[in-house]
């Protein structure tokens, strides 16, 4: 009798000790960053060298992107404005806890946001939040944002992936700690080797179903596709699709075709000839056959664009036809006093793995309307700091922001990463009219106007945006298939 | 008429000792088989432009990654273009600019080395040991900073490459100096009062010229892999010139599913970095030089 009380006893502790395993988190997660940044990379999200691979799991914005691409709630659990459109009220989560145990409130949203803001950090999320002139904390879940235009999609603005909810006064310290209330912990930041995290138990979507997050620096792209074939990361968002059929049929790995708004481009430095002639701009874009690098470059997975950097899926996104147009090209050059064409060198690095084959292929589109151009690699490691913005010609690449940000971050005269350098009035007062029209209709046509400006004399040749194919190792599993930033990191597991 | 014949006999006797070293090198099988490759890699540097079926930069994107056909004998690349035409001429560019990265680096290394090796004292510890720290430097790293601030140009290639592959040589020569400067025909030479550059020119240089060009030889296979591993890198050849490395770092993710693009440049290298080995040995051999020692056997 007692051996058999024994037996059930153990039996049921093994039972329970099961059941509670199930549930906890485990397994280690490895993906990798490509260290853009250099010794600059840190955990603050609104600096340039934010390191989005950790933040994302660190911490949270108030509202978000759900699956659908639709503005849903984050850390904000409702929202509302008033009859202009210039004051928003937002109402905050209860219950929620920083990594450091402290309560998320009212003031941490007010200190997050308006730090965004103040020029002595430079960030370049500012012009997100350019049109909030204060934050009113009405209670300790209740914030008031004030605009000083007003701006019917200003919800929108905060899926911006890099305004994040920090804690009160931590500004000093969030780029080593990256303390937030997201479902990961940073353990160990190492930018340039691997940073640890790990599962924070009281999540306030649940327990992360990883034990641990490995986020391991692997500056070169080739390098990142080795270390998934060879199991050294789980997870690379940046395959080339030309090596698609390395993985496909491969029981060890599933791969996923993402539809995106992230996009690759050529930069022209408008304040330098003689790229400071719109026309030579325009004549170099018009000699691009984008179609073609569809083709070659993305084996067709990317969505043809004409020089805006608006998302297809977006709501305002200006389309047009913009077949290459060589003839076009070449009249456009003899007006602008070059009708023997032109000389330019394109830099370009394996940072991001197609812009060498992107310059390779518009090299030759480009020789037929008399556009020489070589082709400089440069050194990978270094190219934010020392190549991009710095050199006439340079490739470039962005993530997905929606239309207003994209348009304000790229483009406007006042802004950080205006990398083309790019200053019209016109454009600005465009983005200006858009932000203050309540009307749907007139609100979408001053944005297509502003892209409609992009085409005729922008700097920056957008050929197309990607369509992401993610490879994961197959041993991870419920990985949402959507851009990164809308990804909900707790769901995910390994095996 | 007796000054005519002199310098007849003479000019016979260059063109008969190159003869008779290439048949003595050819006379070997290794030696035959080096000096074939090495003859095949430059009749078709010169005349790949005429042979290549296809144009070499066209890109096409409904013939990506096509296999090896009747069409295309060694199938198509990821852009489209033709492998066998791109592989035929991808060795021009890398063999120019070894051949004269190689012939800089003999002359300064060849030259500073004897000059130090005859002067001795003070210069050359000086000399040697500024040597030696840009022996210590990874050549390499020294190549991509210098290709990262001036770019890829063969006027920046070419002397940069004869610089970092010369260095070695110093060493060689003045080796090979200080076997000949106690020999009795210098100290006479000295005793006669000839100048330093006059004792070089007419005593030493005839007598390790053998040794510094068997190095030389040498120096240019590893220059070809030096310069192969820098266009891998992407900072050799600019696009759309066919270049081996390039074409492997370009087709090197592929390899798995598109071997074709990647094997026919690899082949291609590997082939002529073996024939120029074999040549450098037979050429030593055929001067009876023990390429161990650097020092005539």
């Amino acid at each position: 009798m007692k051996n058999i009380i024994k037996l059930i006893s153990v039996s049921l502790i093994s039972l329970l000790v099961t059941f509670s395993s199930a549930n906890a988190s485990s397994g280690v997660f490895k993906l990798s960053h490509d260290l853009g940044f250099g010794k600059d990379t840190n955990l603050d999200a609104i600096t340039k060298g934010r390191l989005f691979q950790v933040v994302i799991m660190t911490q949270n914005r108030l509202v978000r992107k759900n699956l659908d691409g639709v503005t849903s709630p984050e850390l904000a659990t409702d929202w509302s404005g008033n009859s202009d459109a210039t004051e928003w009220t937002f109402n905050l989560r209860k219950g929620v806890k920083f990594h450091d145990g402290s309560d998320f409130d009212a003031e941490d949203v007010k200190y997050s946001l308006m730090r965004v803001k103040d020029p002595d950090i430079g960030s370049p999320a500012k012009k997100s939040m350019s049109s909030v002139t204060d934050i009113e904390v009405v209670d300790s879940h209740t914030v008031k944002m004030k605009l000083n235009t007003s701006f019917a999609d200003f919800p929108l603005l905060l899926t911006d992936y890099r305004l994040r909810m920090i804690p009160s006064g931590s500004g000093d310290t969030i780029g080593q700690t990256g303390i937030g209330t997201g479902p990961f912990i940073v353990e160990k930041f190492d930018a340039e080797g691997t940073t640890i995290l790990k599962a924070n138990p009281d999540y306030w979507e649940g327990a992360p179903g990883l034990a641990e997050v490995h986020v391991i620096a692997i500056p070169d792209g080739e390098a990142r596709v080795q270390a998934l074939l060879t199991g050294q990361i789980d997870m690379n968002r940046y395959v080339p699709f030309a090596q698609k059929k390395i993985f496909d049929g491969n029981s060890k790995f599933k791969t996923t075709v993402v539809p995106t708004g992230n996009w690759r481009g050529m930069v022209m430095r408008t304040d330098t000839a003689p790229f400071d002639n719109p026309k030579v701009r325009k004549a170099v874009r018009m000699a691009v056959d984008r179609q073609e690098l569809v083709d070659l470059v993305m084996g067709g997975a990317a969505t043809v664009s004409c020089d805006t950097p608006v998302a297809p899926s977006d709501q305002y996104r200006l389309d047009m036809d913009c077949s290459q147009d060589i003839n076009g090209a070449k009249k456009l050059l003899s007006e602008a006093g070059y009708p023997n064409g032109i000389e330019m060198t394109i830099h370009v690095s394996t940072k991001e793995p197609t812009w060498p084959t992107i310059a390779e292929v518009m090299q030759q589109q480009l020789a037929k309307a008399g556009i020489k151009a070589d082709i400089q690699m440069t050194p990978s490691k270094s190219y934010w700091k020392e190549t991009w913005m710095k050199k006439a010609v340079a490739m470039t690449r962005w993530n997905e922001r929606p239309a207003d940000s994209i348009l304000h971050e790229a483009y406007h005269s006042g802004a950080k990463w205006n990398e083309s350098f790019y200053k019209s009035a016109s454009f600005d007062k465009n983005l200006a009219d858009a932000r203050g029209e309540l009307d749907f209709g007139k609100r979408k046509k001053a944005y297509q106007n502003a892209q409609k400006t992009l085409w005729e004399e922008a700097g920056t040749m957008i050929p197309y945006h990607v369509s992401k194919l993610v490879v994961t190792s197959s041993r991870v599993k419920n990985l949402d298939e959507v851009e990164v930033f809308s990804v909900r990191w707790h769901k995910v597991q390994v095996d | 008429m007796e000054i005519n014949k002199v310098s007849d006999f003479k000019k016979k006797s260059i063109f008969f000792k190159v003869s008779e070293v290439l048949v003595t090198m050819a006379s070997k099988p290794s030696g035959f088989i080096g000096l074939s490759i090495l003859v095949f890699h430059i009749l078709l540097a010169f005349l790949s432009p005429y042979l290549a079926p296809y144009d070499f930069k066209a890109i096409d994107p409904t013939l990506m990654l096509q296999a090896p056909s009747s069409e295309y004998w060694f199938g198509t690349d990821s852009l489209g273009r033709d492998v066998f035409t791109r592989t035929i001429m991808g060795g021009r560019t890398a063999l120019t600019i070894t051949f004269f990265g190689s012939l800089i680096a003999l002359l300064w290394g060849g030259l500073l080395g004897i000059f130090c090796g005859l002067v001795g004292g003070k210069i050359d510890d000086v000399v040697m040991r500024v040597v030696d720290a840009f022996l210590s430097i990874p050549w390499i790293l020294a190549m991509l900073l210098i290709v990262s601030l001036l770019g890829t140009s063969t006027e920046v290639l070419i002397p940069a490459l004869g610089f970092f592959y010369g260095k070695g040589i110093v060493r060689v020569a003045r080796a090979a100096t200080h076997d000949v400067i106690a020999k009795d025909f210098i100290v006479s030479a000295r005793a006669r009062g000839h100048s330093n550059l006059s004792i070089i020119w007419n005593e030493i240089i005839p007598n390790v010229r053998d040794a510094i060009l068997v190095e030389g030889a040498m120096r240019w296979s590893w220059m070809l892999l030096g310069f192969s591993s820098l266009s891998f890198l992407g900072f050799g050849v600019s696009p759309p010139t066919p270049d081996w490395g390039l074409m492997i770092s370009n087709a090197r993710g592929l390899m798995s599913f598109a071997y074709w693009a990647v094997i026919a440049p690899i082949v291609g290298l590997s082939s002529l970095i073996i024939g120029i080995n074999l040549t450098a040995d037979a050429f030593a051999k055929a001067l009876g030089i023990d390429r161990s020692t650097k020092a005539p056997v």
